[in-house]
């Protein structure tokens, strides 16, 4: 009885919190929302309200009038799923060589990876940009998709690689003893328990490339290529000042995929493969 | 045996290697060497050895920078991966609205940098037209309206929070997919050894968590020393410098003022403080978990 | 042998192929890049619309409209620069055009521009985008000026007299008269209506632009060398400052933190009765923001010795690196006619640059304060500052945080003028 009870308020205490969390974290989703509907005298006045007071779609008018918030958004969206994709190809068996076999190319890539993370990336994209001119890659999604999968590749292969390590090695060594070979081991074993990490890598390579701004803005040079930051960023003027009742409708549809894109991955984050394969 | 394993391994790594070298490796050399350069934007290139290291022994600018990066990084790295951690717990316990949740706190990961400066820039404004300052003002904690994003005092841990609020659900999902990988068998045998909520939290979560602890905390520790862009739009590195952040000063210095070799020279020195300090971290959770 | 041959001849066709295309070429349609950081929707329109005609009428040269924004163009326009992938025709502001023109970046226009829009436009406008050899690197086309934003109601309920352009307020006036609009109603002790309220948030631009008006331009050539210099000129305008917010109390300490657009909302609710120094842009802000009935105006600018002020104006300038200066130079021909520079000077609520359009009844109406903001023309000029490579970071560096540290009222006016020479010098030394 004791036990339940203290089991109860455990449960309500997380249930605060967790709320806690959302309001935080959730918040200027619906700040944002309340200043589309706002109109301009409401979104600058001296007392905020929530609710806006006399609701209005003008700024959404204003952000669908254009084409170019549709196409960004379809831009950014093909750019980011594209390179998840060539992303996760490339480095899951990456990580799984590292971790299994200990070489001299361990040694090196973990110095790449530490040097890539920290040396300001503002001062790679000039000879990064001459690479690319010379490969004719430049004004592309071609040559983004590249820039960007490799720009992810050190922190998927870093997190892949404790995703690797967190699979106790014996069961792999269990299962070559009940005679599987190394292809089995992999999509039997491996495979399955990795699939949480690999969704959870997958979705920070897609945010990245969604929400990277400063390479898109140099390398795609054409209107039409452009992708949702770049586009967003024409909303602000000079002396900081901002159209925020259409940045905001545009925000608030760009957001949209992005937020289907999580509910649809999240159950790849609760997999119910792993009980399964931990029992074999 | 050992060298068919490094052929494998070669075959496994190989097509993730070429772009990586082409890519980022070839680049990054070329960065490496303008930091022993007096390169200025549009004028001559000259190899000038360990001049710029010279010269930033005597800049008091880059110093108190590093130290403002230094309480910067330390302060929303604790908060991302202890914050993050308690998500994660949530958000795997079986609570109420737990699928909506899982979505909702992604919201900040889903705003492209450029909207969350602009979006906290709203809820800072110094006036009573600021939500924030609005509210602790109805709440009655604060009696006057505080220039948060302005004022010496708050500037840095305003922009702190946000920095925070902006790299939590990425450790959170990172850790809640970490939590996934451990076996309830464990927890099952845990509980049998008699362990309690905190016991199997201490006995078994951690320890099954450290690899991603460790990842998590060194990935978060090097970006946010090297975060940019959310900082850069709220506050410019004001007021009077309390806000710039190494990465700051580094893009000001080759953006700003062309002083290419320079500031190449200034992410050298960033990357040899900063990966030290990890390896450090590395090698002794390393030494720990062979013990 | 005969492979020798082979690949002579191969050589030679294909010479002759490289040949006959780029003549083949020669006809095709140019495309010219133009990068716009036209970002208010009714000058998006204009621009828009003056690309479209010039791109009927223009079937060889064909103009690609980008759009750029005021955040990110500088890097957006450097790494242009370093790679040579530049656009043909781009949108900046004349600070920043004479430091590109000094790394190189930059075509001469000088042998391009036709005389009568050198003649049309004003030579404070041209002086700013030229080097003392007589290069020119860019063509100012909007400029904008620091006004004086005053609440109706208030002033016309205390019977101020109001200044005219022929009869300015001097910052002394400007004192007096913030004395006498400074109001505690309720007797609280509490202020409820301040005189003025100065935003101060970003100080450095628009001291530097007001204190031309008392003669002090802070950076000077001496022997063809910058040297900084904060003397009497320099420090009377921050002592007057001072004085109205912390010795008389009649300018609102709280603007210390604020930027132009965030002292709005509350000169909306009559918290203080004027804005002194403040954009002319910020009135489109008060038309498009402002409750309805919210009666206002604008006032020439505050008299120092004289009514001098910086100006930085918007300017269109063509890379070094682009392969079709002549058709782009043809383009900002078109582009910036009488008429069309007017359009674009609407839509971004600024002035044209040519005298011709300033001219026009558009921007000589009473309303919204048009034809006051409009005669504010004459008096600008050129800062001193403009030319020199050691600016940006010495604003950054130093001016910044010196003023802030001033206006927040933790050190004097002699300390700050000291430390912006002190510690200017060593920026200074490393550019020279």
């Amino acid at each position: 009885m004791n036990y339940r009870v203290k089991n109860l308020m455990a449960k309500s205490v997380m249930q605060i919190c967790l709320l806690f969390f959302v309001v935080f974290l959730a918040f200027p989703l619906v700040w944002m929302l309340s200043t589309s509907l706002k109109p301009n005298p409401e979104i600058y006045s001296r007392i905020p309200t929530l609710i806006p007071k006399e609701p209005t779609f003008d700024h959404f008018r204003a952000a669908f009038g254009q084409q170019d918030l549709l196409s960004g958004i379809y831009n950014s969206f093909k750019i980011g799923v594209l390179s998840s994709i060539v992303v996760l190809i490339i480095t899951v068996p990456a990580a799984y060589a590292l971790v299994r076999f200990q070489t001299v190319i361990n040694k090196s890539v973990m110095a790449w990876i530490l040097v890539s993370q920290l040396f300001p990336s503002i001062l790679i994209i000039i000879p990064l940009f001459v690479l690319l001119r010379n490969l004719a890659l430049t004004n592309s999604h071609i040559g983004i998709i590249l820039v960007y999968t490799v720009w992810s590749v050190p922190f998927v292969l870093w997190m892949m690689r404790s995703y690797v390590k967190a699979i106790p090695i014996e069961l792999e060594e269990a299962a070559f003893i009940d005679g599987c070979n190394r292809l089995q081991v992999l999509s039997k074993i491996v495979f399955p328990l990795l699939v949480p990490g690999i969704v959870a890598s997958g979705l920070f390579a897609f945010v990245s490339a969604w929400n990277e701004f400063f390479f898109a803005l140099v390398l795609l040079k054409t209107p039409k290529l452009t992708t949702l930051p770049v586009y967003l960023s024409r909303f602000t003027g000079s002396e900081g000042m901002t159209r925020l009742g259409p940045l905001a409708a545009s925000c608030l549809v760009a957001t949209i995929p992005t937020l289907v894109v999580f509910t649809f991955l999240q159950k790849g984050l609760v997999s119910g493969l792993m009980s399964g394969a931990v029992k074999q | 045996m050992k060298r068919r394993s490094w052929l494998g391994q070669l075959g496994l790594v190989l097509p993730f290697l070429i772009p990586v070298v082409l890519f980022s490796v070839i680049p990054l050399l070329r960065g490496i060497y303008l930091g022993f350069t007096d390169y200025r934007f549009g004028f001559e290139m000259r190899f000038n050895g360990l001049e710029n290291y010279r010269y930033m022994l005597t800049d008091s600018y880059f110093w108190s920078s590093f130290r403002v990066g230094a309480i910067w990084t330390i302060g929303t790295t604790l908060g991302q991966v202890v914050l993050g951690l308690g998500l994660a717990q949530l958000l795997n316990a079986d609570l109420f609205g737990q699928r909506l949740a899982r979505i909702l706190v992604l919201v900040p990961w889903a705003m492209p940098p450029v909207i969350r400066g602009l979006m906290w820039n709203m809820v800072f404004l110094p006036d009573t037209s600021g939500p924030l300052n609005y509210l602790l003002m109805q709440a009655g904690m604060i009696s006057q309206p505080i220039n948060w994003l302005n004022s010496v005092a708050w500037a840095l841990p305003s922009i702190i929070l946000v920095g925070i609020w902006g790299g939590l659900p990425q450790s959170a999902i990172v850790l809640l997919a970490g939590l996934q990988t451990i076996p309830k068998e464990l927890y099952e045998a845990a509980s049998l050894d008699g362990a309690g909520v905190l016991g199997q939290f201490r006995y078994v979560t951690l320890p099954s968590l450290k690899p991603i602890i460790t990842s998590i905390v060194s990935l978060r520790f090097m970006w946010n020393f090297n975060a940019f862009g959310l900082v850069w739009t709220l506050t410019q590195g004001g007021p009077g410098g309390r806000t710039r952040l190494p990465m700051l000063f580094a893009y000001e210095e080759g953006f700003r003022y062309g002083n290419a070799g320079y500031a190449a020279a200034l992410g050298n020195v960033m990357v040899l403080v900063v990966s030290l300090l990890v390896v450090l971290y590395l090698r002794k959770e390393l030494k720990e978990s062979e013990a | 042998m005969s492979s020798r041959w082979s690949i002579r001849t191969g050589l030679l066709l294909a010479l002759v192929l490289v040949l006959g295309l780029t003549s083949l070429g020669y006809a095709e349609p140019v495309t010219l890049r133009f990068v716009s950081l036209a970002w208010q929707e009714q000058s998006v329109a204009a621009n828009l619309a003056i690309v479209e005609e010039w791109n009927k009428l223009n079937p060889d040269i064909q103009v690609e409209y980008v759009q750029g924004s005021w955040d990110s163009i500088h890097d957006y326009m450097v790494t242009s620069f370093e790679t040579r992938d530049v656009p043909d025709i781009f949108h900046y502001e004349s600070a920043q055009i004479i430091d590109f023109s000094q790394r190189g970046y930059l075509t001469d226009l000088s042998p391009l521009i036709p005389e009568e829009m050198k003649a049309d436009i004003f030579d404070g406008a041209w002086q700013s985008v030229s080097n003392e050899e007589g290069q020119i690197f860019g063509i100012p086309f909007l400029w904008e000026s620091l006004i004086v934003l005053y609440n109706k109601d208030i002033l016309e309920e205390a019977g101020i007299e109001l200044p005219t352009s022929d009869n300015p307020w001097t910052w002394d006036d400007l004192r007096r008269v913030a004395k006498e609009l400074t109001k505690d109603f309720d007797g609280d002790g509490e202020i409820d209506q301040w005189g003025a309220a100065i935003p101060l948030r970003a100080p450095v631009n628009r001291i530097m632009n007001l204190t031309l008006g008392y003669g002090g331009g802070y950076f000077q050539k001496v022997d063809g060398k910058h040297q900084i210099r904060v003397g009497l000129a320099e420090k009377a305008l921050l002592q007057i400052i001072m004085d109205m917010i912390y010795v008389d109390k009649t300018a609102y300490p709280g603007a210390v933190g604020l930027s132009g657009t965030a002292v709005l909302p509350a000169f909306y609710e009559g918290d203080y009765a004027l804005i002194p120094g403040i954009g002319v842009w910020a009135r489109q802000q008060i038309v498009e923001n402002a409750p309805a009935d919210f009666r206002w105006g604008v006032l020439p600018p505050i008299k120092g010795v004289s009514q001098a002020q910086g100006a930085n104006p918007q300017t269109l300038s063509i890379p070094k690196d682009s392969k079709h200066a002549e058709e782009a130079m043809e383009f900002i021909k078109f582009f910036l006619t009488k008429e069309n520079m007017a359009k674009l000077a609407l839509g971004d609520w600024m002035f044209p640059t040519r005298e011709s359009a300033l001219a026009l009844p558009e921007f000589q109406t009473d309303e919204a304060g048009w034809k006051v903001s409009s005669e504010t023309v004459q008096h600008l000029v050129m800062g001193p500052w403009q030319d020199s490579p050691a600016y940006a970071e010495w604003k950054d560096r130093v001016a910044t945080p010196v003023l802030q540290e001033l206006f927040s009222n933790q050190i004097t006016v002699e300390e700050a003028a000291q430390r912006m020479e002190e510690e200017g010098q060593r920026i200074l030394r490393r550019y020279q």
